[in-house]
C-alpha cells in the first residue's frame, strides 16, 4: 500500500505549483487554471484523509467543492470575457485600474 | 411698608433704561425726562424707605432690614438675591440718586445738541445709576458685585461717549475710545482682585450673604490669614474701582467723556463704589489692624499724589479729577485709620479706642456725602463753563467772572467747600478725617506711619486750596483768552438751577455731623454684633469742642488760607509769576507732575515689556508646541498613508503573492509557536 505522505506530498507540490502559477503568470486564463489546480490538491488531501481514516465526509466535501469550483469558474470566465472587451486584452499586467 | 419695596429702587432706573434704550429716539430730549423720572422716583423712596426705617424697631436691633430670595442654587449652597437696608446704604441712596436727579436735569441743557445720541446717554447713565443703587442695597457679595460690573460697564461706555478725537483733550485722552478702554481694563484688574476675595469668603464662610459673613462669631471661627487675604484682595477691587494708587491712572483719561458723566463717576457713582465697600466691609477688615494700616496707607499716598498732580494742570477738568483722587484718598485715610483703632480695640477689649475708630467710619462717610455733592457741583460748573467757551484749557479762559455769575459764584462756593474753608461742608469732614488720622497715630506698633499720613495730608489741604482756587482764578479772574472772547453768557436754566441747588447743599451738608450725623452713620458693636448706626454721637457742641479747641485746627485753616492767597497773587492778581518757581515749565519736579510722575509710562512700559513678553511666550507655545503637535499629527498620518498607497499596485499578482507570503509567514509563526510552547 502507498503510504499516505506520498498523497500528501504529491497534494502539497500541486499546489505549490498552483500557487506558483497565480503569483507568477501573467496570462489571466492561466492563473485560473493554477487556482483550479489548488483547489485540486485540496480536494486529494481530503479523499486521502477520507480514505484512510473511513469516513465519507471529505468525499462529500470533495464533491461541494467540485460544484463550488465550478461556479466560480464560471463567474472568473465571466469576468475575464467583460475585461476582455473592455481593454481587448486579458493580461494581468494591463488590468491594474484598480489601484490608488 | 416702604422698605419692603426697596428693590424698586435699583428696577425703576433699570426700567427706564430699557425703555429709553428702545424707545428714546421717539422721546422728547432723547429721553431724558424719563431718567430724571427715574432717578426722581428712586430718590423719592429712598427717602421714604430711610424714614420709615431710622423711626422703625429695626434700626436700634439689628440695626438693618434685610430680605432674601434664592437666586440660585449649587449642590446645598444657595446663592440669594435680596436687599439689606441699613445707615450706609440708606446714605448711599439718598445722596447718589439726589446728585443724579440734578446731574440729568443738567444734562438736557449740557447735551441738548448731541441728537440722536442723546438717546444712548440717557440709557446708558440711567444704568449706571442702577448699578450704584443696586450696589448700595445688595445684601450679598454676588449681587454686590453684579451691579458694581453693570456700573464698570457703564463706565466704558460713557467715557467713550466721543468716541472719536475729541478736540478738547490732552495727549492721552485725545482719543475716547482708548480712554474709555484704559478705565475697563485698569478697573477689571481690580476686579479680577475681589473676585478673588469673594472665593475666599466663599470658601471660609460658606455663604457670600452681608448676614453671614458680618456676624461676629463667624469672622473669629475662621482662619485668620485667609481673613486677611479675603480683605486685602477686596480692596484690591476698590484700588481698582476708586483709582487709588497704583491703579490711578484711568481717572484723570476718563476726562475724555462727557462732563456730565465725569460728574456722575465722580460724585453719585463708580469711584463712591469702592469707599461704599470698604466702609460695607468695615467689620471683615477691623478684624486685622494690618489691613486697615494698608488701607489707610494707599488712601494717604493718593492723596497726597494726586493732589501734587493738580497744581500744574492746565485742563480745568483734569484738575477736578485729580482732586477727586485726592478726596478719595483721605476718605480711606479716614476709613482706614479709624479701622485701625477699631482693630487694636476689639483685639485689646478697649472700648474707647472702639469708639475712637468709629469717628473715622462717621469721617469716611461724611466726607464721601460731602465730596458726592460739591464735586457733582465743580463738575457741572466745568461743564458749564466748557459749555460756554468751548474749551477746556484754563489757559483760554479768564475774566468769566463778569460774564456768567452764577456758574462763577457757585463754583467758588464749590471750591471754598473742597479746599476746606471753615464752616462749609468739606471742613468739617477734613477737619475729622484729619483728627482720625492724628489720633490713630498715637496707638499701636505702627501706628507712627498715621502720623507720617496725617502730615502728608495736612499738606494735601494746603495743595487742595492752592489748587482749587488757581483754578477758580485762572478761569474767572484774571486776563481773558481766546474762549472767554468767545463766551456767549450764562448757561440755560436747566444747567443753572442745579448748580444753585447744589452749591446750597455744598456749602451747608457739612453741618449734619453736628446734628446727629455720627449717631445715625456710625459702626459700633451692639449685642456682640457690628451694627451700622445707634451710636451717641458726640453731639452738637461735643463737635464744635472738638474741632474748634483743636489747635491743629487752626493749622489747617491758616494753611488753607495762606494757600488761597498764593493763589490769589499768582493766578489773579498776576503779581507773582508762577513760571519763577519752575524755570517756566523746565524745572524736573514740573514735568514729573506733568507727567503723571510717569505713571502712564510706566503702564506702559509694564504693558510692553511684560505684556509684549507674555505675548510672545504664549505665541511661540501656540504656533510651535501645539501647531507644531497637530502639524506633526496630521503630516505622519498623511504621509504613512501616501506611502503605504503605493501597495496598492493594482496588479492582481501581487495581491496574490501578499496573500501567500502571509499564509507563509502565519505557518512560519504557528509551527515555532507550537515547536517552543510544545502544543499539539
Amino acid at each position: 500500500m502507498i503510504p499516505i505522505e506520498v498523497y500528501l506530498v504529491f497534494a502539497a507540490v500541486l499546489f505549490a505549483i498552483g500557487a506558483y502559477g497565480v503569483m507568477v503568470k501573467s496570462n489571466t486564463i492561466v492563473v485560473l487554471m493554477c487556482i483550479e489546480l489548488m483547489l485540486n490538491a485540496a480536494n486529494i488531501n481530503f479523499i486521502v484523509f477520507s480514505a484512510f481514516t473511513t469516513d465519507v465526509l471529505g468525499q462529500v466535501f470533495v464533491i461541494m467543492t467540485i460544484s463550488v469550483a465550478a461556479a466560480e469558474v464560471a463567474v472568473g470566465i465571466a469576468i475575464l470575457l467583460n475585461a476582455y472587451k473592455l481593454k481587448n486584452t486579458t493580461e494581468a499586467d494591463s488590468l491594474t485600474s484598480m489601484r490608488w | 411698608m416702604f422698605v419692603e419695596y426697596t428693590w424698586l429702587v435699583p428696577l425703576v432706573p433699570m426700567l427706564c433704561f430699557v425703555i429709553i434704550g428702545f424707545f428714546g429716539k421717539k422721546m422728547p430730549h432723547g429721553g431724558g425726562p424719563l431718567a430724571i423720572f427715574g432717578a426722581m422716583f428712586a430718590f423719592l423712596i429712598s427717602a421714604l424707605i430711610s424714614y420709615e426705617f431710622f423711626t422703625s424697631a429695626a434700626y436700634s436691633s439689628p440695626g438693618y432690614v434685610t430680605e432674601q430670595i434664592t437666586w440660585f442654587s449649587i449642590g446645598s449652597f444657595d446663592i440669594n438675591i435680596g436687599y439689606y437696608v441699613d445707615s450706609l446704604a440708606c446714605l448711599m441712596m439718598l445722596f447718589a440718586s439726589f446728585i443724579s436727579t440734578l446731574i440729568f436735569i443738567y444734562s438736557i441743557g449740557y447735551m441738548h445738541n448731541e441728537g440722536v445720541k442723546r438717546r444712548r446717554y440717557f440709557a446708558e447713565v440711567s444704568l449706571f445709576l442702577t448699578g450704584m443703587l443696586g450696589l448700595a442695597v445688595s445684601s450679598n457679595f454676588l449681587e454686590m458685585f453684579v451691579f458694581w460690573e453693570a456700573m464698570g460697564l457703564c463706565s466704558y461706555l460713557l467715557i467713550g461717549f466721543w468716541s472719536f478725537t475729541h478736540p478738547n483733550g490732552d495727549d492721552a485722552s485725545d482719543n475716547a475710545a482708548s480712554a474709555a478702554k484704559k478705565a475697563f481694563l485698569v478697573t477689571r484688574l481690580g476686579d479680577v482682585c475681589l473676585m478673588g476675595g469673594m472665593f475666599v469668603l466663599m470658601y471660609e464662610f460658606g455663604s457670600l450673604d452681608y448676614t453671614a459673613v458680618f456676624d461676629t462669631a463667624a469672622m473669629a471661627s475662621v482662619d485668620p490669614n485667609m481673613l486677611m487675604l479675603g480683605s486685602l484682595l477686596i480692596f484690591g477691587g476698590v484700588i481698582g474701582k476708586s483709582a487709588q494708587f497704583p491703579l490711578l491712572d484711568w481717572l484723570p483719561d476718563a476726562m475724555a467723556g462727557p462732563t456730565t458723566v465725569s460728574a456722575l463717576i465722580h460724585a453719585a457713582t463708580m469711584v463712591k463704589a469702592g469707599v461704599y465697600l470698604v466702609a460695607r466691609c468695615f467689620p471683615l477688615f477691623a478684624q486685622n489692624p494690618e489691613v486697615m494700616l494698608f488701607v489707610g496707607v494707599i488712601g494717604g499716598i493718593t492723596a497726597f499724589f494726586a493732589a501734587t498732580m493738580a497744581l500744574n494742570n492746565m485742563n480745568i477738568k483734569k484738575v477736578l479729577a485729580y482732586s477727586t483722587l485726592s478726596q478719595l484718598g483721605y476718605m480711606f485715610l479716614a476709613l482706614g485709620a479709624g479701622g485701625y483703632m477699631m482693630a487694636l480695640g476689639l483685639q485689646s477689649g478697649d472700648s474707647a479706642l472702639i469708639a475712637a475708630g468709629a469717628v473715622g467710619y462717621t469721617a469716611g462717610c461724611l466726607h464721601m456725602a460731602n465730596h458726592a455733592f460739591f464735586k457733582a457741583l465743580l463738575f457741572l460748573g466745568s461743564g458749564s463753563v466748557i459749555h460756554a467757551t468751548g474749551t477746556e484749557d484754563m489757559r483760554e479762559m479768564g475774566g468769566l467772572h463778569s460774564k456768567m455769575k452764577i456758574t462763577s459764584i457757585t463754583m467758588l462756593i464749590g471750591s471754598l467747600s473742597i479746599a476746606g474753608f471753615p464752616l462749609f461742608s468739606g471742613f468739617w469732614s477734613k477737619e475729622i478725617v484729619l483728627e482720625v488720622a492724628m489720633h490713630a497715630g498715637d496707638y499701636g506698633a505702627e501706628g507712627y506711619l498715621f502720623l507720617v499720613l496725617w502730615i502728608l495730608a495736612i499738606i494735601t489741604a494746603f495743595m487742595t486750596a492752592f489748587y482749587m482756587f488757581r483754578m477758580w482764578f485762572m478761569t474767572f479772574k484774571g486776563k481773558p483768552g481766546h474762549g472767554a472772547e468767545h463766551c456767549h453768557g450764562e448757561s440755560p436754566k436747566s444747567m443753572t438751577i442745579p448748580l444753585i441747588i447744589l452749591s446750597v447743599f455744598a456749602a451747608a451738608l457739612g453741618c449734619i455731623i453736628l446734628f446727629g450725623f455720627d449717631d445715625y452713620v456710625t459702626i459700633g458693636i451692639h449685642a456682640g454684633q457690628f451694627q451700622v448706626g445707634s451710636g451717641h454721637g458726640h453731639g452738637f457742641m461735643g463737635w464744635l469742642e472738638d474741632i474748634f479747641l483743636s489747635a491743629y485746627t487752626y493749622l489747617t485753616v491758616a494753611l488753607v488760607l495762606i494757600a488761597i492767597g498764593v493763589a490769589y497773587v499768582m493766578y489773579s492778581k498776576m503779581s507773582i509769576n508762577p513760571g519763577k518757581f519752575n524755570k517756566d515749565g523746565n524745572s524736573l519736579l514740573y514735568k514729573a507732575l506733568s507727567n503723571r510722575w510717569w505713571f502712564p509710562r510706566l503702564y506702559d512700559q509694564i504693558g510692553w515689556k511684560m505684556g509684549y513678553g507674555v505675548a510672545k511666550g504664549v505665541e511661540f507655545v501656540d504656533t510651535q508646541v501645539i501647531d507644531g503637535t497637530v502639524n506633526a499629527l496630521s503630516s505622519a498620518v498623511a504621509g504613512s498613508g501616501d506611502s503605504m498607497s503605493k501597495v496598492q499596485t493594482g496588479n492582481v499578482r501581487d495581491y496574490a503573492s501578499v496573500v501567500v507570503i502571509g499564509i507563509v509567514v502565519l505557518f512560519a509563526v504557528m509551527l515555532l509557536l507550537f515547536y517552543f510552547m510544545g502544543g499539539a
